[in-house]
């Protein structure tokens, strides 16, 4: 090669460089048709009202939301009188506790998910083994190391509490009477707990069992009314669905050009839209990201475990304590439980993700910086396979997807 | 009671909404290896991805003739992410000759799947693929 033609070779390639450099982020202008009508699907104003609950026959029920909100932030749910369902689900921290692993009446086991817009899925825990909100806010309240009060202390609670009495009789009609009732009695209790559930006889037990359920579709109408607020972000994408160009200036300034292209990385080349879908940012279902397990302990099998738990609950939609029809139960019924499943965990939601660190289901990894660096690596899983492949990020353009996720903040309802 | 009263509510606008939405349906023509018509239409129409629904499959001889009391199994996934289906689709029966129920449908997202149809019928087994990029 010549002189001269190396120099020419060298000056295409730093022009070429400095192309790539100074290239502009996506704006409101160029995005394509597809893109575009992407973005709109993940504003809040494509949220539609939260699914039915046809196994919760008082889901919208304001009555039994009010009933709900009490019990929600009532520290007399559990064993020693401390721990309420809000103890770990801080309405300020989008409903999530700051900590790694939650501490309840003892040490968890899981990073507590927050709840904004979680009605909208059809599966609980971050492993699914609960099929509806009511299924799921009873268990925490029988587990010995949440709130571990067990049922008959609970509806014990419902009946000696006036005020309680009075909203759930209302709602619900006649509450066990609770000088019959031992002061604790659970299935899943301690053995002094199960002895005295095994002396009551099998009505006052579907007594108990049917008022408990009952706590649990109150508590579940509260939360479905949790819902989240409308973010930087959702005036952008909403801006650009009515194609209106002076508006989208604006609200392209309203989004820096390193969050547009962070945007743009996010529902393109880092993959991230095809489990963070929809409105809320995911799309409720369960993978195997190659998530580190709790140190010193074996990784979780996560939803394969998960599946198996939720059809063996006794307060699942196919359950006595259901109001659904089986027909009705189709998450239920058609749920699949392969080996596939082994180490799958839910995808979570990312509103408000900046606010709810650290993150996954063992809290392990501390930053939003760091969950990007995750995914940009893909480590091979411990158990199952991970199902995202290394994306090969260049660090700005990590920096420019986490800029994005701060767009999807918004204040505390 | 209230079991009894949810489904009475409910059968009502879904009754309606079936009569409603029937010519906006997803429709997709297959032909079997063993040269058989399966015609599939979908409850949801354009698909979507995150909905639990069903769909029809009018399975017919190549004359046309509805074939009956055929076993039909459906599996599939995204060959580019290396996992399957998120639920375990069924058949859940067959409300007219030829026409088979197939319940339990949900796309968790979007991109390219794959869906493999095994049909068993008086002893033979047959089958026919289906792309779909959601």
């Amino acid at each position: 090669m010549s002189k001269n033609k190396a120099a020419i070779f060298a000056a295409a390639l730093a022009a070429a460089l400095l192309i790539r450099l100074l290239a502009p982020a996506p704006s409101p202008e160029n995005w394509s048709e597809s893109e575009a009508a992407l973005i709109a699907s993940l504003s809040l104003s494509a949220l539609p009202p939260p699914r039915p609950d046809p196994s919760n026959a008082v889901a919208d029920d304001e009555r039994a939301a009010m009933l709900g909100q009490r019990l929600f932030f009532d520290p007399r749910l559990s064993a020693n009188g401390a721990v309420s369902c809000a103890s770990c689900h801080r309405p300020e921290l989008a409903f999530t506790d700051g900590l790694p692993i939650a501490v309840g009446t003892g040490p968890g086991r899981r990073h507590t998910p927050g709840l904004l817009g979680v009605a909208h899925s059809p599966w609980f825990y971050w492993d699914g083994r609960r099929d509806s909100q009511w299924a799921q806010a009873l268990t925490p309240l029988e587990t010995h190391f949440e709130q571990g009060a067990g049922r008959a202390a609970i509806v014990r609670l419902l009946a000696s509490d006036p005020d309680y009495k009075l909203l759930y009789e209302e709602i619900f009609g006649a509450l066990p009477d609770p000088a019959r009732l031992p002061d604790s009695a659970s299935p899943l209790g301690g053995d002094a707990e199960r002895e005295a559930w095994q002396r009551l006889d099998a009505d006052a037990r579907f007594a108990v069992s049917s008022a408990f359920a009952n706590a649990g579709k109150a508590l579940a109408a509260y939360q479905r009314t949790l819902l989240p607020s409308p973010a930087r972000f959702d005036a952008y994408a909403d801006a650009l669905a009515r194609d209106d160009a002076t508006i989208q200036r604006q609200q392209g300034d309203a989004l820096s050009r390193e969050e547009i292209a962070g945007l743009a990385l996010f529902i393109g080349a880092a993959q991230c839209v095809n489990c963070h879908n929809g409105p809320l940012f995911t799309n409720h279902d369960f993978h195997n990201t190659g998530i580190l397990p709790l140190a010193g302990k074996l990784p979780s099998l996560g939803r394969f475990d998960g599946v198996r738990l939720a059809r063996e609950d006794p307060f699942n939609c196919l359950g006595e304590f259901s109001d659904a029809a089986p027909a009705q139960c189709a998450e239920l019924r058609f749920a699949k439980d392969d080996g596939e499943l082994a180490g799958a965990h839910k995808t979570p939601g990312l509103r408000n993700a900046t606010l709810t660190a650290p993150y996954m289901h063992t809290g392990r990894i501390a930053t939003l910086a760091q969950v990007l660096r995750h995914y940009n690596e893909a480590p091979t899983a411990m158990l199952g396979h991970n199902e995202a492949k290394p994306l090969g990020l260049s660090r700005r353009q990590l920096r420019q997807l986490e800029a994005f996720l701060h767009t999807l903040a918004a204040a505390p309802p | 009671m209230f079991r009894y009263l949810a489904i009475a509510l409910l059968s009502a606008p879904v009754l309606a909404w079936a009569a409603a939405a029937h010519e906006a349906r997803a429709d997709f023509s297959l032909i079997t290896g063993g040269g058989k018509h399966l015609a599939i239409a979908s409850e949801v129409s354009p698909l979507e991805i995150n909905r639990m629904h069903s769909w029809r499959l009018r399975l017919t001889d190549a004359d046309g003739a509805p074939l009956s009391n055929a076993s039909i199994e459906v599996r599939g996934g995204m060959p580019d992410h290396d996992h399957g289906l998120p639920t375990r689709p069924e058949v859940i029966g067959e409300p007219e000759s030829g026409v088979y129920l197939l319940q339990g449908l949900r796309f968790h997202m979007p991109g390219r799947w794959l869906l493999e149809f095994t049909i068993a019928l008086d002893g033979n087994e047959d089958s026919a693929s289906l792309e779909l990029n959601l």
